[in-house]
């Protein structure tokens, strides 16, 4: 035992316990910098992830290819069922393929009529997903499109059909979208066709929350949800997902995008989302700058 | 003495592979539904058992390089994580002589009180700044999936990748060299 002892001591010179706290008070500071000034923390993770992930991609690609590929070989076992399901989901698609049509031209002469015209702004770049989060508790993707083809903080995604997130974190080659189902997610939203406007909040779960409603008895299940443009952050129109009420009786949202594969998504090109610069002002307003001359502060 | 130092860097660089091999697989962008079932933390089990083992082979600095890596690329607060995976190991380090000659059951004990330990710090500092966690559940399956594995790391890395207590002459050629 006294051996041991001595060994003990011996093995942690004073050396290694200075070392030992010098790396974890090093770590400990770009903790609380992190908790402090986020978005510049965030900003330098975007960048370590642009520099990583990428080189992993030679790997990366073949390895997630193949995993899917032994994915829809196991599907293929379940072929002719699938093909009858196919068969009675085409007929009822061709009614709506009808319908649409009719619809489609109806709509073009009435917006001919109007003089209206589609908001020129909304372009999209698309993009490939790269990586997801690496972790069960953080839903988001990595897109191989960044700031090299003028990606910003805060624009939309979408996959062909409805919203998967937002943008939040962009490295020269990489941007990071936080998906809808984040728990950090929440979309101002509009519930068709009641027009009650209420947040679409994710929480881990494959249907995110609607949260916020003013009046829950105008909305029923099935209701269309669509973006609302509140807040400037996104574009309003884009189409969320239906209305669900979950076995407790909560409404929540059956999300239209396919998130089980997300591997193509559009990211819109929308201006006037504000920018996010710094760590937001939590003791209260900034001053007006050069609003008072010395003077009149002077007299007040 | 110089295979001995040949020894010690490729384990060092052996240990960084497993690393990125473990975020790798982590990154996949397999599943992209939220509703996925926590796995366990590779990471910490395999830093944990090597600590244990072969002290030489996980010098604080890689821990703690490594254990950030992880943090950034996994969405995680950047360094609260690695800071107490860097104390854990510490501590093993120091009871791993006097844990010599007791059987794995009170070895993989130990770890375990550590890994619940570590999580629960984490959790608890992330609420004293009051950043926005996780739900409990799926972190508690986590905590007991990472201890589950754990043997299974320790039989990996003793019979696959010669990770093994060192032999008293082992020891003492450590002792000689450090």
């Amino acid at each position: 035992m006294a051996k041991d002892r001595s060994q003990r001591d011996e093995y942690t010179t004073p050396l290694r316990r200075l070392l030992l706290g010098v790396v974890v008070l090093c770590l400990l500071a770009i903790f609380l910098v992190w908790r402090i000034d986020s978005p510049r923390v965030e900003r330098f993770r975007a960048q370590v992830v642009d520099r990583v992930v990428p080189s992993m991609e030679w790997a990366m690609v073949p390895v997630t290819a193949v995993v899917n590929l032994a994915r829809d070989f196991q599907s293929y076992q379940r072929l002719s069922e699938q093909n009858q399901e196919l068969r009675s989901e085409l007929r009822l698609m061709r009614a709506w393929k009808e319908a649409a049509l009719q619809l489609e031209q109806e709509n073009a002469r009435l917006l001919d009529l109007n003089n209206v015209r589609l908001d020129p702004r909304l372009t999209y770049i698309t993009g490939v997903v790269m990586a997801d989060s690496g972790s069960p508790f953080r839903q988001s993707v990595l897109l191989n499109v960044g700031e090299r083809d003028g990606i910003t903080d805060g624009w939309a995604t979408m996959d062909g059909i409805g919203v998967v997130g937002r943008i939040s974190g962009v490295g020269p080659d990489t941007a990071r979208v936080i998906l809808m189902t984040d728990a950090s997610s929440a979309i101002p939203a509009t519930i068709q066709p009641s027009g009650q406007t209420a947040l679409i909040t994710g929480d881990n779960t494959s249907a995110p929350a609607v949260e916020f409603l003013e009046n829950r008895e105008l909305v029923r299940p099935g209701d269309r949800v669509v973006t609302s443009g509140d807040g400037g952050v996104f574009p309003g129109g884009l189409l969320i997902g239906q209305i669900t009420a979950d076995p407790g009786g909560r409404l929540r949202v059956r999300l239209s995008a396919d998130f089980e594969r997300l591997e193509f998504l559009r990211v819109l090109r929308y201006q006037s989302a504000p920018q996010i610069r710094d760590p937001g002002d939590i003791v209260g307003p900034r001053n007006p700058e050069a609003a008072l001359t010395p003077s009149e502060v002077g007299d007040g | 003495m110089d295979s001995a130092t040949s020894q010690l860097w490729s384990k060092r660089v052996l240990y960084l592979i497993l690393a990125a091999l473990v975020l790798f697989l982590h990154l996949l962008p397999l599943d992209t539904k939220p509703d996925r079932w926590p796995f366990p933390d590779l990471l910490i089990a395999l830093t944990f058992a090597w600590v244990l083992r072969r002290p030489e082979y996980v010098p604080t600095l890689l821990i703690a390089i490594v254990m950030l890596m992880a943090d950034l690329l996994l969405q995680r607060p950047p360094g609260l994580l690695a800071a107490l995976v860097v104390l854990g190991a510490a501590y093993l380090r120091s009871a791993a002589f006097g844990m010599r000659d007791s059987g794995f059951i009170s070895e993989w004990s130990t770890v375990a009180v550590v890994i619940t330990g570590v999580f629960m710090l984490n959790r608890v500092i992330l609420a004293i700044v009051s950043v926005q966690q996780a739900a409990l559940g799926p972190v508690v399956i986590q905590v007991v999936l990472t201890i589950a594995v754990y043997p299974l790391i320790v039989l990996l890395s003793q019979n696959a990748l010669g990770v093994r207590r060192a032999t008293v002459a082992n020891t003492n050629a450590v002792g000689a060299r450090g």
